[in-house]
């Protein structure tokens, strides 16, 4: 066999090699990691020490189609009492892929902060907010709701936004009301508006 | 006395005749037989007129104030056969094109020229190489074509740009690497072709439709990026380019090396490697975030010719891995406002080479098996195979090990197979006959945790085409026809639902042109040719969140193939002191596919976001290019470029966006080297004006930014050290440190342009 011959035959197993492996991949179904679907507030009152007082209670905002145009998310209405105390807890959760994003806004604590804004919290606020995180970095994942004991109005706009990946030493950003979040860079993961009523 | 008056009458004869009859040229262009493209350094000698010529790197000569008569021409140029060849010259301009054959005698210690390829067509064509190409280095593709006039780039921040050619990008035209046409993911806005232009030493701008030519979707014109030929005798010869920019702190590197080998004759080979690193980009106030790059590539062939046949093995690695702007990921809609009205980053940023998320990492391969054989001495069989595997990832900003995975992966395997029959007669018909098929698999990688973008997908295309080219005298008429059909299969998961669709094209195409020699200083050529492209898969079948745009993109799978008739026209002037070029167009397109606005608004948990859709209209796209050069002294010289182009939606008369406003670029040169030295020493100022978009769609999220002007200073310089050449060059781009931003870049929804840019480049070859 000459060398001619030998380069036609190498050619041809090159050819014949790429044909083989070049059929696309059978599709697999993916989990949408990042998707959040479920955002829940739980409060739980809490007297002048500290002490819970009465069982919890929560609200949830859901969308558990993940990105599919036509749906909206549900969102239920925040209900409060007049001049109470409460603890809030935020829980975050993928029910696509069945995952606990709230682990993971806390293990990254330092990329992530929570603002409370809406008419709930600025202008002519009825709720004022503290942020009472379990470590030294402040989240939102925890703090303290106090609602006015005479506000001038019944029902405002609860507006939650979870920023990602924002500068938290920018001046004003541990302000859990802060207008301006934007200018503390980052981007925002979740926002969504509760309806608030104070009884 | 009778003798004086004799003499005299012979004299006033004799200049009558030179007055009415010696005006006449001989015009002509001398290419290689094997493989068209053109010689340089040809000698040319017509006997009886003891007239002679040298062809230029494009292979023309032109014999100028010949009279009527018969001539005989020789044509000769080392290791090729002699030409000679009658020539009855009567009241026009002769020309014609010859092509030389290689002589089987070796001869030993002949220098192989750089010529230049040719594109065998009648259509506008454009060129970068020599002094421009080495200008131009250190940029990517879409940066350095911008020397063309008529050429812009749609740009996704300053390291991703795509070429523009007429107002069209992505897959309404094509680029060729190596004659390999490029297969990545051309569809993406922020997809940047996946090629290093170290590995050219000529790109050429095809600006008419070659759907006939090259396939499906050469509608607005193809990209050639082409190697130098290999060698064919014993030599060695390597070029190394080391460029620094100050913006970026940019350092890159190529290194190229061609053999041909002494044993075995007709032997060649080339190896070249190019590397490229730079960090954050800074806009005249503040530094851009993650905007650093680092690229690698490689490229190698070998090659033998002999009279007979003739063999190239081709492979090309082209490796990048580059941030995007941190700015310009926005989680929703009001993220997006935000940043547009503060029209800039809110931080101010800080130098670093660290490419963070959000990033891309693309990795392009590219295999190719050319070959030929001379069936006889005007049939010639021609064979080609390439093989590509583009894999692109993209990471985006995500949540804890979500951001070591990518969030788009896909890997595209593409063969291509030409199987053509050149023919060359003496009787001046010349074509090419041929079949091109091509076959894709695109495959999503599995565990992005991201439903994927597009589907997974198999695509078979075939094409049978004919052109023939006639030439007589100063006339040459080209025409071509082309049939092509495509199977497109895919297949995908939505919400654990499998969802398939199997959808079939075809087309005809065809062209018709002309290239007149009005004279031997003046060109004229037209050409009108139709062209298609059937819709991308994202057009299709896209569905998912656009994070730099807040928009949610739905593709739509009734869409039909896009057809388009593109009419050019160019008007060449070559004279002693000028250079003129004026290139109009005309391309009516029926389905023109674009991305609309819906007015619509999701809202999600993340917040809201405006939707697109993809639709189809008639579309008008028309324009001018000119460019023109002028030497004002032996010493003094300057330039004019610009480029106009209208592109309209004929259904609801409005305007298509990200189309490029008017733009001008003139410069003036010194040059400082005496006449006779050939070496460069040069100092050029240039002035880049581009016009606001003022024909803008009805809806866009921000409006279109102000006109700029930049200014630019270069100088170049060659130093001969022995036989070594070096060529040493600075720049400064955006000298006044403008703040601008630029219509066609994507991000100036978020940022200032490039500030002030200082480069040093150094070449060295040996």
């Amino acid at each position: 066999m000459n060398t001619t011959n030998k380069l036609y035959l190498i050619a041809l197993a090159v050819v014949s090699f790429a044909f083989s492996s070049c059929t696309s991949e059978d599709p697999v179904s993916e989990n949408d990691g990042e998707l959040i679907t479920d955002v829940t507030l739980t409060f739980q009152e809490i007297d002048a020490n500290g002490n819970a007082v009465g069982a919890s209670f929560d609200f949830t905002a859901s969308d558990s189609e993940g990105i599919e145009i036509g749906s909206t998310p549900t969102v239920e209405t925040v209900t409060l009492t007049k001049g109470k105390r409460y603890e809030m807890s935020i829980d975050v959760y993928n029910s696509v892929a069945s995952e606990d994003i709230t682990e993971e806004i806390r293990a990254e604590g330092d990329e992530h902060q929570f603002y409370f804004l809406g008419s709930a919290f600025t202008s002519s606020p009825f709720l004022s907010y503290e942020y009472n995180d379990e470590g030294a970095e402040i989240i939102g994942l925890k703090g303290i709701v106090t609602v006015q004991q005479s506000p001038g109005f019944t029902t405002a706009d609860f507006q939650l936004l979870l920023r990602h990946a924002l500068d938290k030493n920018y001046p004003g950003a541990e302000n859990p009301n802060f207008q301006d979040y934007a200018k503390a860079g980052g981007e925002t993961d979740l926002d969504i508006t509760f309806p608030v009523v104070v009884q | 006395m009778k003798t004086g008056i004799l003499l005299t009458l012979i004299l006033l004869l004799g200049f009558n005749i030179q007055a009415q009859d010696c005006s006449l040229s001989i015009r002509g262009k001398i290419i290689h037989l094997e493989n068209n493209e053109p010689i340089e350094a040809a000698y040319v000698w017509v006997i009886e007129a003891e007239e002679g010529a040298v062809s230029d790197q494009n292979g023309n000569f032109t014999i100028k104030n010949l009279c009527r008569g018969d001539y005989t021409v020789t044509i000769q140029y080392l290791g090729h056969k002699t030409i000679t060849d009658t020539i009855k010259l009567e009241s026009t301009t002769f020309s014609k094109t010859y092509r030389l054959e290689e002589e089987a005698v070796g001869l030993q210690g002949v220098e192989v020229h750089g010529h230049r390829d040719a594109v065998q067509t009648t259509t506008a064509v454009s060129a970068l190489y020599g002094e421009n190409l080495m200008e131009s280095r250190g940029e990517n593709l879409g940066e350095s074509l911008k020397r063309i006039s008529g050429v812009s780039t749609f740009s996704t921040g300053n390291s991703i740009s795509k070429p523009v050619i007429h107002g069209m990008h992505s897959n309404r035209i094509m680029i060729m690497n190596n004659g390999i046409r490029l297969e990545g993911q051309q569809w993406g806005a922020e997809h940047a072709p996946e090629i290093d232009p170290f590995l050219a030493d000529e790109i050429t701008v095809v600006k008419g439709a070659e759907t006939v030519r090259y396939g499906p979707e050469a509608m607005g014109g193809v990209i050639l990026v082409n190697p130098a030929p290999l060698p064919t005798k014993k030599m060695s010869k390597t070029s190394l380019n080391l460029i620094g920019a100050t913006n970026g702190r940019m350092g890159n590197v190529n290194l190229v090396h061609v053999g041909g080998s002494d044993k075995i004759k007709g032997l060649g080979y080339r190896i070249q490697g190019s590397a490229k690193r730079s960090g954050n980009v800074k806009s005249p106030e503040y530094f851009q975030q993650n905007t650093g790059l680092s690229e690698l590539n490689l490229s190698s062939s070998l090659g033998y010719s002999s009279s007979k046949l003739g063999v190239e093995a081709y492979y090309s690695l082209f490796h990048t891995e580059l941030g995007i702007l941190n700015d310009s990921h926005t989680g929703n809609l009001s993220d997006l406002e935000n940043i547009i009205e503060n029209g800039r980053p809110f931080a101010d940023g800080e130098f670093s080479y660290d490419i963070l998320n959000p990033k891309q990492r693309v990795t392009h391969q590219l295999a190719k098996l050319k070959s030929h054989y001379h069936i006889s001495e005007s049939w010639k069989l021609n064979f080609q195979y390439g093989f590509q595997l583009n894999h692109r990832q993209e990471f985006d900003k995500r949540r804890g090990d979500l951001n070591d995975k990518a969030s788009l992966d896909l890997e595209l395997y593409t063969n291509t197979i030409d199987l053509y029959v050149n023919h060359t007669h003496k009787n001046e018909l010349s074509g090419t006959w041929g079949v091109n098929f091509i076959q894709q698999a695109n495959s999503n990688v599995p565990g992005t945790g991201v439903t994927p973008l597009i589907p997974n997908y198999d695509m078979v295309n075939t094409g049978f085409y004919a052109m023939e080219k006639y030439s007589k005298g100063p006339l040459e008429v080209e025409a071509g026809i082309r049939y092509d059909f495509r199977n497109v299969n895919t297949a995908r998961y939505i919400n654990e639902e499998l969802k398939t669709a199997d959808i079939a094209y075809q087309n005809f195409s065809a062209f018709l042109g002309g290239l007149y020699h009005i004279s031997p200083d003046l060109t004229f050529n037209s050409n009108l040719g139709s062209a298609w492209r059937p819709p991308n898969v994202n057009e299709l079948f896209s569905e998912g969140l656009h994070h730099g745009a807040a928009a949610v993109e739905i593709g739509n799978p009734d869409l039909k193939s896009e057809k388009s008739l593109k009419w050019i026209n160019e008007l060449q002037y070559d004279g002693k002191r000028t250079h003129l070029e004026f290139t109009a167009y005309l391309n009516p397109i029926s389905d023109y596919i674009y991305l609309n606005p819906t007015g619509e608004i999701y809202t999600s948990l993340r917040g809201t976001f405006n939707i697109y859709e993809y639709l189809q209209a008639n579309a008008l796209f028309y324009g001018f290019d000119f460019a023109g050069s002028y030497e004002f002294t032996d010493k003094i010289s300057g330039y004019l470029k610009g480029s106009i182009v209208q592109a309209k939606n004929t259904d609801v008369d409005n305007y298509f966006p990200f189309i490029p406003s008017n733009r001008m670029d003139w410069g003036i040169s010194y040059d400082f080297s005496k006449v006779t030295d050939s070496r460069t020493n040069k100092i050029t100022i240039s002035n880049v004006l581009v016009a606001k978009q003022n024909r803008e769609p009805d809806f866009d999220i921000a409006p279109p930014p102000s006109a700029y002007a930049l200014f630019n200073i270069s100088y170049n310089k060659q130093v001969n050290i022995g036989d070594d050449k070096l060529n040493l060059g600075l720049q400064v781009q955006n000298l006044l440190n403008t703040n601008y931003k630029d219509y066609m870049n994507r991000f100036r929804y978020f940022s200032y342009d490039m500030g002030r840019n200082v480069l040093i480049k150094i070449n060295y070859e040996f």
